[in-house]
């Protein structure tokens, strides 16, 4: 087996007397879609804000391509390739579409130069277009991001996923409140992201995930329950009980609905 | 076809061809005196814009710029003085003064943002404003430092200089243009754009690979330098630098200009700073509380007019040019 593009030693972290992630250990394939599910509180966002570096571990390490990369500042995680998405949806509301996608393609330049007009970088220009052009997002590449649909900023998010040129995605909770149209539009780029990138993501919608994802780990209070390929979660007792099994589980109760 | 953007450019050139007649139309018209006032516009809305930079651009609100104003300013006097350096030498000393304070506690303010920061910039300018009360020997304490102006120029026999009202003017006028043109050009690039970024949303700019704490700096450096080159010129201005400048309350003053102007806007720091020196010069010889009017018209700025009167201009162009155009206003989306 190739080296794994993501790998957890033990991972920790504590709130207060709260154990949010308690000696997480996962290996993450390359060449895979990998989906974190659980129910709330499980501690997968958590799990996210260690991996990108916005909260300081309590225990263990993290390694990105064999790269001990625990304890490196936001920054310095995403330089390295490793990009993420919010799940409350988080865009510059006060830029246009186009400047978010262009200070995002641009950020990874350590010189910012403070005199050159931003209109003069071709190559990130053109680039921007591309990514328009790719979300369906190019009639509205004027307007402030503040005022799109909550639909339009979750493609804008993907768009700047994309725009970064990521090696590995953490997509967190990518489709959260998108109408069911804007939901397929919005599988249908992950699913084409997929073949390019490696992408881990937190996801609530079961359809979506077992349409999507090769890899699915189950999380719950802060440990990893089970992790295995989507036939094998879905027959897992464990799972079942822990997890599908809880008749008042929202998400247990959409997944009926989706049946 | 009348435009939005063509309104705008006819304004602002009309604008420029004022302030190059300034010297000539004002004495014509009024008190020669207004000269002088506008000369004093001028370098207060740099001070404005140094505030604006770091509250408009990068969502920082700083009470403390006046400790960079007082650098540049006692940086000057001190260096006309003490050292006996001429003109240019005691300008780029001040501004030195001013960048180097900033780069001092800017490495500790910006490790916070909103109230806390704040804070930090009241308590970092209220220490240095009565370090500079009580170091008499070098500062002056409350009488100040009074200065002979140095030559600005001397070529050969002949020398201009700040004693020639015009010359002052032009040398105010053409310094604050290129401090505002490097802001727009600031503005228009990638920093500028990272600067932005971070405004609206320090977290998701970290993700994308921003080293915000470095940048939060580099804005800090030159808001400071902004502040310094006002305070250098003001020095220069009066012939004297004095404490009274550095204490909180003239930063309280460049942030409301910076506000009721247009904070994020490039020329709201000077239709703010000049709206209210211009109700001062015209109120305070009849009405000491003239300071009345500022305060109620900031409130009301704030609650009516969040962007400022640049941004209440450009939302009625917007209703007369694009009625059905893109929404000015923007909605802080954060749940569906």
């Amino acid at each position: 087996m190739s080296e794994p593009v993501l790998r957890l030693d033990g991972l920790t972290k504590r709130f207060g007397g709260l154990t949010a992630v308690d000696r997480v250990s996962l290996s993450f394939a390359p060449g895979t879609l990998h989906a974190v599910i659980g129910p709330n509180g499980a501690g997968k966002t958590t799990l996210f804000n260690l991996i990108s570096g916005l909260l300081p571990a309590d225990g263990g390490r993290i390694f990105f391509r064999g790269r001990d990369i625990t304890g490196l500042k936001p920054h310095e995680v995403s330089r390295l390739g490793i990009k993420r998405t919010l799940q409350v949806k988080s865009v510059f509301p006060r830029l246009s579409v186009a400047e978010n996608l262009w200070i995002t393609a641009q950020a990874k330049q350590r010189f910012l130069n403070p005199l050159r007009s931003a209109g003069r970088y071709r190559e990130t220009r053109e680039k921007v277009e591309r990514t328009l052009d790719q979300i369906g997002l190019a009639a509205l590449a004027s307007r402030a991001a503040g005022t799109l649909s909550y639909g339009d900023v979750a493609l804008l998010e993907i768009g700047m996923a994309i725009i970064s040129d990521p090696e590995l995605l953490l997509l967190d909770e990518p489709i959260c409140g998108m109408s069911p149209a804007e939901t397929e539009r919005a599988v249908e780029k992950i699913r084409a992201l997929a073949l390019e990138v490696d992408i881990i993501i937190i996801e609530h919608d079961m359809q979506v995930v077992f349409g999507l994802a090769s890899d699915i780990t189950v999380m719950a209070q802060g440990g990893v329950l089970a992790s295995g390929t989507p036939q094998q979660i879905a027959e897992d007792e464990r799972v079942r009980e822990a997890y599908l099994g809880r008749p008042e589980d929202e998400d247990y109760v959409e997944e009926e609905a989706h049946a | 076809m009348i435009t939005r953007a063509r309104v705008e450019r006819v304004l602002f050139l009309a604008f420029a061809a004022f302030m190059l007649a300034v010297p000539w139309l004002v004495p014509a018209l009024t008190n020669p005196f207004w000269v002088d006032v506008i000369a004093e516009i001028l370098i207060w809305s740099l001070f404005a814009a140094s505030v604006n930079l770091l509250f408009g651009y990068v969502g920082l609100l700083s009470f403390g710029q006046a400790l960079y104003f007082g650098f540049g300013m006692y940086g000057v006097a001190i260096a006309t003085t003490d050292l006996g350096l001429s003109f240019w030498p005691a300008f780029i000393f001040g501004i030195l003064a001013a960048v180097v304070m900033a780069w001092v506690t800017g490495i500790f303010a910006v490790r916070l943002t909103w109230h806390y920061f704040a804070i930090i910039t009241v308590v970092f300018s209220l220490i240095f404003y009565f370090l500079a009360l009580s170091m008499k020997w070098l500062t002056g304490g409350d009488d100040g430092i009074s200065f002979t102006l140095p030559p600005t120029f001397s070529i050969g026999g002949t020398s201009l200089s700040f004693t020639s009202a015009t010359f002052q003017y032009f040398f105010i006028l053409a310094t604050v243009s290129l401090c505002f043109y490097l802001k727009y050009r600031l503005i228009e690039s990638p920093l500028g754009k990272a600067f932005m970024a971070i405004r609206d949303n320090d977290v998701r700019a970290s993700l994308i690979g921003l080293n915000t704490y470095r940048i939060r700096l580099v804005a800090f450096l030159i808001a400071g330098f902004l502040a310094g080159v006002s305070g250098a010129l003001f020095a220069f201005f009066g012939r004297y630098a004095s404490a009274t400048y550095m204490f909180y309350q003239v930063s309280g003053e460049g942030v409301v200009w910076a506000i009721v102007g247009g904070a994020g806007t490039l020329l709201g720091p000077i239709v703010g700073t000049s709206l209210f020196i211009v109700i001062r010069e015209l109120v305070s010889t009849h009405w000491e509380h003239h300071s009345l009017i500022v305060g109620v018209m900031a409130i009301l700025v704030v609650i009516f007019a969040p962007r400022g009167i640049v941004g209440l201009w450009r939302d009625s162009l917007g209703r007369v040019f694009e009625p059905h155009g893109r929404p000015a206003e923007y909605e802080l989306r954060t749940e569906p």
